[in-house]
């Protein structure tokens, strides 16, 4: 599904990456795991393509393409899709239109016709529902005034309408309750097949109780330093980050 | 009365001359480029095929068309006169902003005729009265000029959409206006300004209002070469409000300018103002916003917002809100910005697979939707959406 060699990124001459290397097959979720400021987030937007860090170095490969050049647009088309740490508010622009916008963009690269109004209707409903948000929903603006539950449901939601094959979850369990995180996890069980893949940018265990990794790496300073199991997990719940540094 | 204004106002224009830099008003728009046009022509034989409906009352060239007049549906409903027959001065006189303006003074002394328009007390207006302003130029440079003042008696609730249409030469369009608002009345006003002419616009709008009065202003400009615009409302008595929403849009080298002075002279008033402009190329804009809360005015509330999108690094936003407060017990803000379009939201949208040009324009488009979605009227609305689209599409 996804392939990282070497990956090596920096934001304003500040080395983040210091050579990455993942490999997530089809149908597997991944997590990694680190420290505030071990490079997690930055890995997970510059795999999307965000235009403010600068790639040094590295290969960053999706279904055996090459896409560490390519848009952010395109590396979405192609089926990789972000659920942002801190989604940002756009007033104006409704969930409904910007859903359709992205849903024809996306059908029109794979060459399917547009979803008709009904259809695009009742699928989002049926989610809304399954998420606990009112149909309501869909006339807000993008993630305005939006609780911070409602901002993860709203990215829940844009995961199980455009069904990409590699969603990144950046930090998603953060700043939820009990009862939003069992949702959310729903939500990616749900959005989970043989065919796609996931990987969770996370600092706790928590979203793990629910969600269950088939492996797990931790990162330190731009390195992906130990992979394992869940044991790992554990390990670092009991110990912390610090006999991974030797 | 015509020819007493036309006389104050010709030894105004003589005392004062055209404004220059130094003016507060002028600091950031040139009028030399104003001085080539000249009235000696205008609104001679001008015929045009179309001035609208019954509810419309049409100006070619700013005077009235006899076939609008005579069709006009509220005819019976109001009071129509000359200016020139009133006899009351106080009808007549506007701001004593506006008499520190040269150029209004320009416009007043070339006026060929002027309407008062008195909407009877207990008449019914369910339909908005639209004002066209049909400007037709066979002649280069040409200076139009007009006066019309409207009176709102208690009760009366109205809606006025004023469209402006240009063919021809560019020319220098000269609107003066006055709004009498009688005690609890309902004034909606919708201006909608789009030109392809190159022409330029100047506009005097002075609103006077009476208790409880509840006044909406409304306006969309796009495609002018030269657009600014006085706006000045003096809230009189206890119990009015008053919400002006204005959205601008420029291109290549145009200028708008909105300057507004809002004077809280009672208790109990709310005042909001809401300019945005989007500007592209090396367009520029102007806002001076002025809340005047007088000694006395308390339980004031009001609220100034201009906010700039610039689409270029050679576009260009002025913006001086100023609140003048003698009161002691009131609510009053302002604020103003202007940056490029978001980074963080282009590249939101662009993760779910837009296009940037498509998230460019979502974001301009949502912009300018946050003041149009605060239009009264869902006709102007509506217009003013698929002008916006017209605009982005180029």
């Amino acid at each position: 599904m996804i392939k990282i060699e070497n990956l090596k990124a920096s934001i304003e001459d500040k080395e983040i990456l210091k050579g990455i290397d993942l490999e997530i097959p089809k149908g597997e979720i991944h997590v990694i795991m680190g420290r505030n400021g071990s490079g997690k987030s930055t890995l997970a937007n510059v795999i999307a393509g965000n235009e403010t860090y600068e790639v040094d170095s590295g290969l960053i490969a999706m279904n055996g393409n090459d896409i560490t050049e390519m848009s952010i647009e395109n590396r979405a088309l192609q089926g990789l899709f972000l659920c942002f740490q801190y989604p940002v508010a756009i007033p104006g622009v409704s969930m409904a239109y910007f859903l359709r916008a992205a849903l024809n963009a996306k059908n029109k690269h794979d060459g399917k016709e547009e979803m008709d109004a009904v259809k695009f209707l009742a699928t989002a409903k049926k989610i809304l529902s399954d998420l606990g948000l009112d149909d309501s929903f869909l006339k807000r603006s993008i993630n305005d005034g939006f609780s911070g539950g409602e901002k993860k449901k709203s990215e829940i939601l844009q995961l199980l309408m455009l069904n990409p094959q590699l969603a990144i979850l950046d930090e998603t369990d953060s700043g939820l309750d009990v009862d939003a995180l069992r949702t959310v996890a729903k939500g990616v069980n749900e959005f989970k097949n043989d065919n796609n893949s996931v990987l969770i940018i996370t600092h706790y265990q928590r979203l793990l109780e629910y969600i269950e990794p088939d492996v797990v790496h931790i990162m330190i300073d731009g390195k992906i330093v130990k992979s394992g199991d869940m044991k790992l997990v554990h390990e670092v719940e009991k110990n912390g980050y610090s006999w991974l540094m030797k | 009365m015509l020819k007493k204004i036309q006389k104050h106002s010709h030894a105004r224009f003589e005392e004062l001359g055209y404004p220059s830099k130094k003016l507060e008003n002028w600091k950031f728009s040139s009028s030399k480029h104003l001085k080539k046009y000249d009235s000696s022509n205008s609104g001679k034989n001008i015929s045009i095929d179309h001035c609208g409906d019954e509810y419309t009352l049409c100006f070619v060239n700013g005077q009235i068309t006899l076939e609008s007049l005579n069709k006009f549906i509220y005819k019976d409903d109001m009071n129509i006169l000359d200016i020139d027959e009133l006899n009351d001065e106080t009808t007549c006189s506007t701001s004593s902003n506006f008499e520190k303006e040269a150029l209004f003074h320009l416009g007043l002394s070339t006026i060929k005729s002027g309407k008062y328009f008195e909407f009877k007390q207990g008449s019914k207006f369910d339909t908005p009265i639209q004002i066209l302003n049909f400007y037709s130029k066979k002649t280069e440079a040409l200076r139009i000029s007009s006066f019309n003042i409207f009176k709102l008696n208690d009760g009366n609730n109205i809606s006025i959409v004023e469209k402006d249409v240009n063919e021809g030469s560019g020319s220098f369009n000269l609107s003066l206006n006055k709004f009498i608002c009688a005690d609890d009345t309902i004034l909606n006003h919708s201006i909608l300004y789009d030109d392809n002419t190159e022409s330029n616009y100047l506009g005097y709008n002075y609103y006077e209002l009476g208790r409880n009065v509840l006044l909406n202003i409304d306006s969309m400009n796009i495609n002018s070469t030269f657009n600014k615009n006085f706006i000045e409302i003096d809230l009189n008595k206890e119990g009015s409000e008053v919400k002006i929403n204005i959205l601008n849009l420029a291109r290549n080298q145009q200028h708008l300018d909105n300057n507004i002075l809002m004077n809280h002279n009672a208790e109990h008033c709310i005042s909001f103002q809401n300019v945005r402009n989007i500007l592209d190329d090396q367009a520029t804009c102007v806002f001076n916003g002025k809340v005047v809360v007088a000694d006395g005015a308390q339980k004031t509330d009001s609220n100034q917002s201009n906010k700039n999108l610039l689409l270029s690094r050679n576009a260009t936003a002025h913006s001086n809100p100023q609140l003048e407060i003698y009161a002691d017990d009131v609510k009053c803000g302002h604020g103003s910005t202007t940056g490029a379009l978001d980074k963080d939201s282009i590249f939101y949208l662009r993760a779910r697979g837009i296009k940037e040009s498509d998230a460019n324009n979502i974001l301009v488009k949502a912009f300018a939707k946050e003041i149009l979605q605060e239009f009264v009227s869902d006709d102007i609305r509506n217009l003013s959406e698929n002008n916006l689209s017209h605009w982005i599409d180029g």
